[in-house]
């Protein structure tokens, strides 16, 4: 099974509303993943199959989502319904855009690109998550993961510092604790170069929501700092010195 | 004497101006400039209303005024009594300046990119497009923190001309190849924008909200 047949995560859930749409980049595809107003999330190929527009330019109407082009409409089967210039056209079934299998998990979108495999992680618990933030960063996947394996994690509101913990929960997804609190971290490979961190906190909103929020962004944002220095730059100024020092 | 504009219809920093008297219910009239091909606001008479050579200009009983920012303070404190625009309180003014003062000055890189990209302007591609990428960050940073707040806007419990000043190098961010997709803080904040009251587009803003 390769990248294609496992669950990526794409976007944290609060981050598309209902009647909106995003476009999204996967192992170097374009998604669009839109939110039909009946709140259902759907990630597809983003090209409408008439003029090869984005179709996360466009916008959502009710249960279907419109080029912004031509207006075409599409249904949640990824099947064209409507041709404004054709009003009347009973649209061909062949005119349609490829949609890929959709969950929604741990406060997070996940698809996807081939079949509709088994989740590779037990369902979250019932407390749910709190949405912390996505973070971009211009490194790999791994170089993130190593990131992640050696970040510290500043408890919230207790006095005991334990050590982070960080675990591999299945799939592209992760979890860092530190004593009662815990991150669900899923890392999407946007492609070689570019990765997705998408952070939420295992827990209630009556619990997190606000300080607790603002308390894991603030620890978000330094492990960006972090992930994106340079390592190869201090190795060659070691290689320098070293040099130097001969 | 009406409100007059010289104006560039391309011109997002002109844009800013237009949103302004609409959204403050103004009325106005409007001389739309040749800047491009035509560089017509360059000659004399334009570098005696403005020796810095840009547009917007904005003429109000007497008054003339460059420099978008100072033009949207200034149609706030005039016309909107209530004080919502540009507040009077200390701590929302202040912040109101700060945000002001970051279109002016930091997102100067956003309206280069676009330049860049539309008109052949100066630059390199590629340092434009990292600049205006970690200036739209730090916009999205700080409206990821003011959700966890519940605000809604920039610098006030209200929107303000900070917003305004704002929304169009985000709105038109994908003129120079960023999209909105990383962008999720400001995709909310931009779809409460276009709800205002007055609100209007300008061409590479869409009109479906």
């Amino acid at each position: 099974m390769g990248k294609e047949g496992e669950w990526h995560p794409i976007s944290l859930s609060e981050s598309v509303e209902s009647g909106t749409s995003a476009g999204v980049q996967l192992l170097g595809r374009e998604l669009v993943v839109w939110r039909d107003s009946a709140g259902a999330a759907h990630t597809w190929e983003d090209r409408c199959p008439h003029r090869g527009m984005r179709l996360s330019f466009g916008f959502v109407r009710n249960d279907r989502i419109a080029c912004l082009y031509h207006g075409w409409q599409y249904d949640t089967g990824g099947q064209c319904r409507y041709i404004p210039a054709h009003p009347d056209l009973v649209v061909p079934e062949t005119i349609k855009v490829p949609v890929y299998a959709v969950r929604e998990q741990y406060g997070m979108i996940w698809t996807a690109l081939e079949g509709d495999p088994a989740l590779p992680f037990r369902s979250e618990d019932s407390d749910g998550t709190v949405p912390v933030r996505s973070l971009y960063l211009d490194c790999s996947s791994n170089s993130a993961l190593d990131a992640l394996r050696t970040a510290s994690l500043d408890p919230f509101q207790q006095s005991m510092v334990a050590e982070a913990q960080f675990r591999a929960l299945g799939g592209n997804l992760y979890a860092l604790s530190n004593g009662a609190h815990t991150l669900v971290i899923g890392i999407q490979t946007i492609s070689e170069t570019r990765t997705a961190l998408h952070i939420a906190i295992s827990g209630s909103a009556k619990r997190y929501a606000g300080a607790g929020q603002l308390h894991f962004l603030r620890w978000a944002n330094d492990l960006r700092g972090r992930a994106l220095k340079p390592a190869a730059s201090n190795l060659h100024t070691a290689a320098q010195l070293s040099a130097g020092a001969r | 004497m009406p409100i007059t504009l010289y104006d560039f219809e391309l011109d997002e920093s002109c844009y800013k101006v237009r949103l302004t008297l609409s959204i403050l219910g103004l009325k106005w009239q409007t001389v739309a400039v040749d800047v491009f091909p035509g560089k017509e606001h360059l000659t004399p008479s334009f570098l005696a209303m403005n020796p810095l050579g840009r547009l917007p200009i904005l003429k109000d009983s007497g008054l003339t005024l460059h420099e978008p920012e100072a033009i949207l303070a200034y149609l706030a404190r005039a016309y909107d009594p209530a004080g919502l625009w540009l507040p009077a309180s200390p701590d929302e003014f202040g912040q109101a300046m700060q945000w002001l003062i970051f279109a002016a000055r930091d997102l100067d890189v956003a309206i280069a990119a676009r330049q860049h990209m539309l008109f052949g302007g100066p630059g390199d591609a590629g340092a434009l497009h990292d600049g205006a990428r970690k200036v739209l960050d730090v916009m999205e940073d700080h409206m990821i923190e003011r959700g966890f707040a519940a605000a809604e806007w920039f610098a006030a419990s209200n929107p303000t001309v900070a917003d305004i000043a704002l929304f169009p190098a985000f709105a038109l961010s994908r003129d120079f190849g960023i999209d909105h997709g990383e962008f999720p803080a400001l995709r909310r904040w931009s779809r409460r924008f276009r709800k205002l009251p007055g609100f209007i587009t300008m061409p590479g803003i869409p009109h479906y909200c």
